[in-house]
């Protein structure tokens, strides 16, 4: 009993970290029908960022943050220029290029940094947290989840409450309608594009103190932030958080009570499952493909 | 400046096949214009053409005196020209309520948008019964009492209304003309396209007839003949 209350634990936390990784991904497939395959190698690239600034400054990884963000948002906004001069099959030919950054990003990281894996010299967030006498998890395990969680919720009360926010939900529902409510959809777009680049900087900063990072890392990550994605349906933030934490619990799970190498087998098992009941995913409309 | 909106020598379409040509229309300040056709004579696309959503092949379109063919969409909304569409360009995946605020995004129009949005739901109560549900459930009447509203919420100078009776019962029809005759008396400048003939030409100050791309009937509403003009529409020869 306690043995599955600390892996239910365990995943939560997990969820809320994965969700904040595939939100941004989420938030660009939602609105332009992109998929971006380098948001992983965006969100690596945020960690390597505080791992620079640390070794050489020691600074505090959550202080390199807005570092993080200025350089992750600049190179977003590159991947949505690049994407917006496809003319023709945007949403297929947008996957080879992104593909095609992805490595470029992997591969620059390597140059740069080496293949060498690096994690967080503070030990301050690997102490252990111990909740409700029984529970236990990394500070900076619990720390991802709480900035995961609250990044999906203002992301997701930003996209139903301003008017920039609308303004995206609105040039992708119909983008003639959305200008003739005097929006420029460019504009709306080059938005989500940028706030995408500051979800995948804070998921980077994240990745960077719970976790170890190498260049190769990026890849699995997009994978990860995909598979969430589908499984949410069609941009769906709740959909997002929903399907994080699912997968989350049932590593957690399998890690428990099996082994971790299972892992990421049995979620992409029930993400197959998922998908065969609910063809569009967890909160995607019906009919929609 | 005599017209507050004109087209001279306009021509547009889609890819490479011409939909309509050479139109020279005025648009004269606080009256209304109807267009009146058969389907397929160009009338949308030419709506469409002078909000910007199609550009034009040739010729020019000018707003208040100024020319207005390179203008992105969002500018002439600015300036005050509003286009209401047929029902189907609705943002069906937001709320109705949503669909309206989001009428409200033109900066100039955001103080007033409680307020207008009242105004809408007096209008229409039916969309304030629905004000929560998806408007791609709406039904075809309901979807064009949302894009009438929406385009109220923009507060518009000129407004340009693309065949607002489509999929409407009379009475709706009734109404929706009601309310038309309101805003006309509060002066605003309507250039209303219509396939209704009837009900278009009790509204209009000016009326021109669009057959096949080209304007083959230009008449003040005084000087229509009816008769001539349902002759001309069915081409019927006498």
């Amino acid at each position: 009993m306690e043995l599955t209350a600390q892996a239910l634990f365990t995943g939560l936390l997990m969820g809320g970290f994965y969700g904040l990784i595939a939100v941004g991904l989420a938030l660009v497939f939602g609105t332009m029908k992109v998929i971006n395959l380098a948001h992983g190698e965006l969100v690596l690239l945020a960690a390597y960022i505080a791992y620079a600034l640390e070794s050489q400054t020691g600074l505090n990884p959550m202080l390199s943050l807005p570092i993080a963000m200025a350089v992750v948002i600049v190179a977003a906004l590159v991947t949505f220029y690049l994407t917006n001069q496809i003319k023709k099959d945007r949403e297929l030919n947008s996957l080879i290029l992104t593909f095609g950054l992805g490595i470029v990003l992997t591969n620059g990281l390597l140059m740069v940094f080496s293949a060498d894996i690096y994690s967080t010299q503070s030990s301050w967030f690997m102490e252990g947290v111990v909740i409700a006498d029984s529970l236990f998890s990394m500070r900076s395990e619990m720390i991802a989840f709480i900035v995961g969680i609250a990044a999906l919720g203002g992301l997701y009360w930003w996209l139903n409450h301003t008017w920039h926010g609308r303004a995206i939900r609105s040039v992708s529902s119909n983008r003639d309608a959305a200008k003739l409510m005097g929006m420029n959809p460019t504009k709306a777009e080059l938005w989500s594009w940028g706030v995408a680049g500051v979800l995948a900087a804070l998921a980077g900063v994240m990745l960077y103190v719970t976790s170890v990072i190498h260049p190769p890392v990026g890849h699995s990550l997009t994978i990860k932030a995909f598979v969430i994605t589908v499984l949410a349906g069609m941009g769906s933030i709740p959909g997002v958080l929903v399907g994080a934490i699912m997968i989350g619990v049932i590593e957690g799970l399998t890690t428990t009570y099996f082994q971790s190498s299972l892992a990421e087998l049995a979620s992409m098992t029930v993400f197959l499952l998922v998908l065969l009941v609910m063809p569009s995913g967890l909160f995607g409309k019906k009919g929609a493909h | 400046m005599k017209y507050l909106l004109e087209t001279d020598k306009l021509s547009a379409g889609y890819g490479a096949m011409e939909v309509f040509w050479d139109l020279s229309l005025t648009f004269e300040s606080g009256r209304t214009t109807t267009i009146v056709g058969p389907n397929g004579a160009g009338k949308s696309t030419f709506l469409k053409t002078l909000m910007g959503l199609i550009d034009p092949k040739a010729g020019e379109i000018r707003f208040k005196g100024q020319n207005y063919v390179q203008e992105p969409t969002w500018n002439r909304i600015n300036d005050g020209l509003v286009m209401i569409p047929e029902g189907r360009l609705l943002f069906s995946d937001l709320s109705v309520e949503e669909n309206l605020i989001m009428g409200a995004y033109p900066k100039k129009t955001r103080k007033s948008m409680e307020k207008n949005r009242e105004h809408v739901f007096q209008l229409f109560p039916r969309l304030k019964e629905r004000r929560n549900q998806q408007a791609g459930t709406l039904s075809g009447g309901e979807a064009q009492m949302l894009a009438i509203g929406r385009g109220l919420m923009e507060e518009p100078e000129v407004c340009l209304i693309d065949e607002p009776s489509l999929g409407l019962s009379p009475v709706m029809t009734n109404e929706i003309f009601s309310i038309f005759r309101e805003l006309k008396e509060e002066k605003m400048t309507i250039v209303l396209v219509e396939q209704n003939t009837n009900q278009a030409l009790k509204i209009a100050d000016h009326v021109y007839l669009m057959q096949a791309g080209k304007i083959t009937l230009s008449e003040p509403r005084e000087a229509v003949d009816l008769k001539r003009l349902e002759d001309l529409y069915f081409a019927r020869t006498s």
